[in-house]
């Protein structure tokens, strides 16, 4: 029996609607034995699956492990277009860098490259971002949008929004965006978003979204970071975290396709709410701005009036006052 | 000679069509400065204050003026150097990190996927890639700038 037996055994046991799924059913479904299957048990318990075997009953799956291999993930995914091809690794260096070569190598819209770990995790400029095994969703989505270069940033807008309103729709605790895309809660951070690009000629060829989401609580969390589990004291299946993310994505790029930036835009301030009229710092490779954050302009750049005077910030690591 | 409207006018024109972001000048007392900004033109007059032309007209031509990138490169074809320019509004970087070397030097030579520079805006990186095989003859944006749509960023001596 083949891995893809394996995950259509998984399945079954994922939907089963009464308490066991009975042997005869599963080699029935699957067109395999029931030695075939019993062996697949096996290995699904040695992957961390708790399954309980019953001589009279069949099979029934007790627990399964905070796994975000495809299988994981396609269970819970309901999208037409992202995730429907996704590189999983165990490790990696990082999900960015390997999405490139995919990428160049011409994968398709939506393929997405996962990690349960990143050695070396990238974030803005060269910072680096803490990926340690099995505590978060660090995951590199590749988009192939016929879009102008100068629009471009409008997506990194775009990812912040759905992730927020992913989050905000398995947690109800409150979550806020601080420009451009970090996601905060208790004003620590609990997301970054790094959106590298291709172009050609004026246009994009492919663009490599990175979102690196902190899910458990551990000790090589810096301490301006928090997570999702110590926010909501309740524990998250990554799996389908992610499948939530990918969805809210294909949503907005759906809507921003058809009706541009503005429906975005809208929801973007609202999830910055209490971003906006507050004292900020801009820190920028040329010195530090302060003033009031403002709003933002028509790229999605951010306004802040300082001294009187209006100054325009397209890069910069903002910091509250 | 006072300044007059009209020459007012015309000076806006002929920033808009340089390749500048900005423009002093001082004549007979009076202080002008043009800056392009994103979507908009700025004509501050320092003193003594003179009449603005309206602005309307300015704010959609920026972006459309600006050369498109074939016309351009065949006039500088022509005068044996090409121009990197850039594809969006953003900063401009020009090494991966702040303690990083420069993708490239002056007098570097670069190849068709060489890249040169990265254009930030949003949190978005923008790898510029040199697009035609040759010598970096000039850098003409500084570190952490913000650069225009359409901004010449090097020149380069093609081969």
């Amino acid at each position: 029996m083949s891995k893809h037996l394996r995950n259509q055994l998984l399945r079954l046991l994922l939907e089963q609607q009464s308490p066991y799924i009975s042997g005869e059913e599963i080699s029935k479904q699957l067109g395999c034995s029931r030695a075939a299957i019993w062996k697949h048990v096996q290995e699904l318990r040695n992957q961390g699956y708790e399954i309980e075997a019953r001589s009279r009953n069949g099979y029934r799956l007790i627990s399964k492990p905070d796994r975000i291999a495809p299988e994981e993930i396609n269970f819970y995914l309901q999208t037409e277009v992202l995730g429907k091809e996704i590189r999983y690794y165990p490790a990696i260096t990082s999900t960015q860098e390997s999405a490139h070569q995919w990428a160049l190598a011409g994968a398709k819209e939506g393929s997405l490259v996962i990690a349960d770990q990143q050695t070396t995790g990238r974030g803005r400029l060269g910072t680096s971002w803490v990926s340690p095994a099995g505590t978060g969703i660090w995951m590199s989505l590749i988009l192939r949008p016929n879009a102008l270069l100068k629009f471009a940033s409008h997506f990194t807008l775009l990812a912040a929004v759905s992730v927020f309103e992913a989050i905000q729709s398995l947690s109800s605790y409150p979550i806020h965006i601080k420009w451009p895309n970090d996601l905060l809660i208790n004003k620590k951070k609990v997301c970054g978003i790094l959106t590298e690009l291709k172009g050609e000629q004026d246009r994009v060829d492919y663009m490599v979204i990175g979102i690196g989401l902190n899910v458990k609580q551990n000790d090589q969390l810096p301490s301006h970071a928090t997570s999702l589990e110590e926010a909501a004291g309740k524990q998250y299946i990554r799996a389908q975290v992610i499948a939530q993310i990918l969805q809210r994505i294909e949503l907005c790029y759906m809507e921003y396709v058809k009706e541009g930036f503005a429906p975005i835009r809208k929801r973007w301030e609202a999830g910055a709410q209490s971003f906006f009229g507050r004292e900020v710092q801009a820190k920028t490779w040329n010195g530090v701005i302060k003033g009031i954050a403002e709003g933002l302009n028509d790229d999605g750049a951010l306004i802040i009036r300082s001294e009187g005077e209006k100054r325009i910030i397209y890069s910069a690591d903002i910091q509250m006052t | 000679m006072a300044l007059e409207l009209k020459d007012i006018h015309e000076l806006v024109q002929l920033v808009e069509k340089a390749e500048v972001a900005e423009f002093h000048m001082e004549h007979e007392g009076t202080k002008i400065t043009i800056k392009k900004a994103v979507g908009e033109v700025a004509v501050q007059p320092v003193a003594p204050v003179v009449q603005l032309p309206p602005p309307t007209a300015q704010n959609s031509t920026v972006t459309t003026q600006s050369p498109a990138p074939t016309q351009e490169t065949k006039e500088v074809e022509d005068a044996g150097l090409h121009k990197i320019e850039s594809p969006m509004v953003g900063t401009f970087y020009r090494s991966p990190s702040p303690d990083a070397d420069p993708y490239v030097q002056e007098g570097n030579t670069v190849s068709v996927d060489s890249v040169v520079c990265i254009v930030e805006a949003m949190k978005l990186m923008n790898e510029i890639e040199a697009e035609v095989n040759g010598t970096i003859e000039k850098i003409l944006v500084k570190n952490g700038e913000l650069v225009e749509f359409g901004q010449p960023l090097f020149l380069v001596r093609t081969t």
